[in-house]
């Protein structure tokens, strides 16, 4: 049996989706069409609406409806900071802790050498003209945070942002790692336990 | 049936893991380095779940115990170990570490062991990790490899089996070796004394790092033929800023 051209055409548009095999998005249009009708047509003007209004904040980078969003725009944060993180979930979770009132900057990606993903894929000149930016009043980036992942790609990530700043006279810094709250020693991976011992720090 | 599984199981061995990609919907990928069966592929099922035990153990540069089974060109990885203290490739050091695990991936055939080639490999990441003259440890790298893979690097001898005289200009041609210098055009032009410094592993002499850099460099095209290496373009990237 062969489905019709257009659910045929839904099946392959759905494995666009990262992780979504030929059986997988099978299930989905099937579901969509069958169980889901109101559903599927909510995410289908969702999603066309999404990519008429959805572009990058000219200074973040992060996914916005305005030109600048919210959060650059808002007065209360302190816009001497500026955060580099790989995706926009990252800004959440640093969101969430409700603990840092600087600003973002979203790379949307990570070097990632051996898959041939480098500086030109995600968007370091962007990231150097934003820390090298004065708001209105004047007020610049001063110290440019590396919250890029703790992976090896994170790292390289990490080490290219900072090559690329060092000669431009901006304080950098890296989020620390080490031991999670309330991690007890023998529950804890080698190799976290491994970093903590030699990025210890002195407390007297 | 117990045996006939058994018989494709390898347990605790030493590797270091090069390189990992997504598969399916929630597993990896890894390609290991192993000591005593080479260039390995493994699947690390669910590794890409949030809660993966497998995830903080898939560290790069870092020598593991790995298990795995299976008949198939694709094993199945069943745990990694910490195998050895820890080893911080930093900066420089770890785009240099990189660029090793693409050399490694691209000119190692799968399951050939290369117990050598592997010694050599965790000696060149620790001294990485010292940060101190990484062009160094990258062309002893490059050679080691190139004489373990069994191609033929002669430094002592020119094409016609007479000694590498220091002062002479020699043309190195790849499976040739060392040629008089005529005007040809094939090859990279050096000076006797690199090749015999390349010969002792004395990389002091500034001449000498120039001209075995072009000379590795000529010899790993023609071993790799046109596809270039992504992480070479990412440190002549870095030396440009
Ligand atoms: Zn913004």
């Amino acid at each position: 049996m062969k489905n019709p051209a257009a659910l045929e055409q839904l099946i392959e548009s759905l494995r666009c989706l990262p992780g979504v095999g030929p059986k997988s998005a099978l299930r989905m249009a099937y579901y969509l069409l069958q169980r889901d009708r109101k559903g599927a047509s909510g995410l289908a003007n969702a999603l066309s609406t999404a990519l008429e209004t959805v572009g990058h904040c000219q200074l973040c980078n992060n996914f916005s409806e305005l030109p600048t969003c919210p959060t650059c725009s808002n007065e209360k944060r302190d816009r001497s900071l500026l955060c580099v993180v790989e995706m926009p979930t990252d800004v959440m979770m640093l969101e969430q802790t409700q603990s840092y009132d600087g600003l973002y900057f979203v790379l949307m990606g990570r070097l990632s050498p051996l898959d041939g993903v480098g500086p030109k894929e995600i968007n370091l000149d962007k990231l150097i003209k934003r820390a090298q930016h004065n708001s209105a009043d004047q007020q610049g980036v001063n110290e440019v945070i590396l919250a890029t992942n703790y992976t090896v790609e994170g790292e390289a990530t990490a080490h290219y942002v900072m090559e690329l700043l060092k000669a431009r006279d901006i304080k950098v810094s890296r989020i620390a790692r080490g031991l999670p709250m309330g991690g007890e020693i023998e529950y804890v991976d080698s190799g976290t336990l491994a970093q903590a011992i030699v990025e210890r720090k002195r407390v007297n | 049936m117990a045996v006939a599984s058994n018989q494709y199981r390898q347990d605790h061995q030493p590797v270091y893991v090069l390189h990992t990609y997504a598969f399916k919907e929630t597993s990896l990928v890894v390609e290991l380095f192993s000591k005593a069966h080479g260039r390995v592929a493994t699947v690390a099922k669910g590794a890409r779940r949030p809660r993966s035990a497998m995830r903080g153990q898939l560290q790069s540069f870092q020598m593991l115990a790995a298990t795995w089974s299976g008949k198939n060109e694709l094993k199945t990885l069943h745990s990694l170990e910490w195998a050895d203290g820890l080893v911080l490739l930093q900066g420089e050091a770890l785009m240099c570490g990189f660029y090793l695990n693409e050399l490694l991936l691209r000119l190692l055939p799968r399951e050939d062991a290369y117990e050598q080639l592997f010694d050599y490999y965790q000696a060149t990441v620790k001294a990485l990790s010292s940060g101190v003259q990484p062009a160094m440890h990258l062309r002893r790298f490059e050679l080691k490899m190139l004489q373990e893979m069994g191609y033929a690097v002669p430094l002592d001898f020119d094409e016609n089996d007479s000694p590498i005289v220091a002062n002479l200009q020699y043309r190195y041609v790849a499976e040739l070796g060392a040629c008089a210098f005529t005007g040809a055009e094939n090859g990279v032009v050096l000076s006797g004394q690199t090749l015999i410094d390349m010969a002792k592993d004395a990389y002091d002499n500034i001449q000498t790092q120039q001209q075995s850099k072009q000379l590795m460099r000529y010899l790993l095209a023609y071993y790799l033929g046109d596809k270039p290496l992504h992480t070479r373009q990412l440190l002549i990237d870095l030396q440009g800023l």
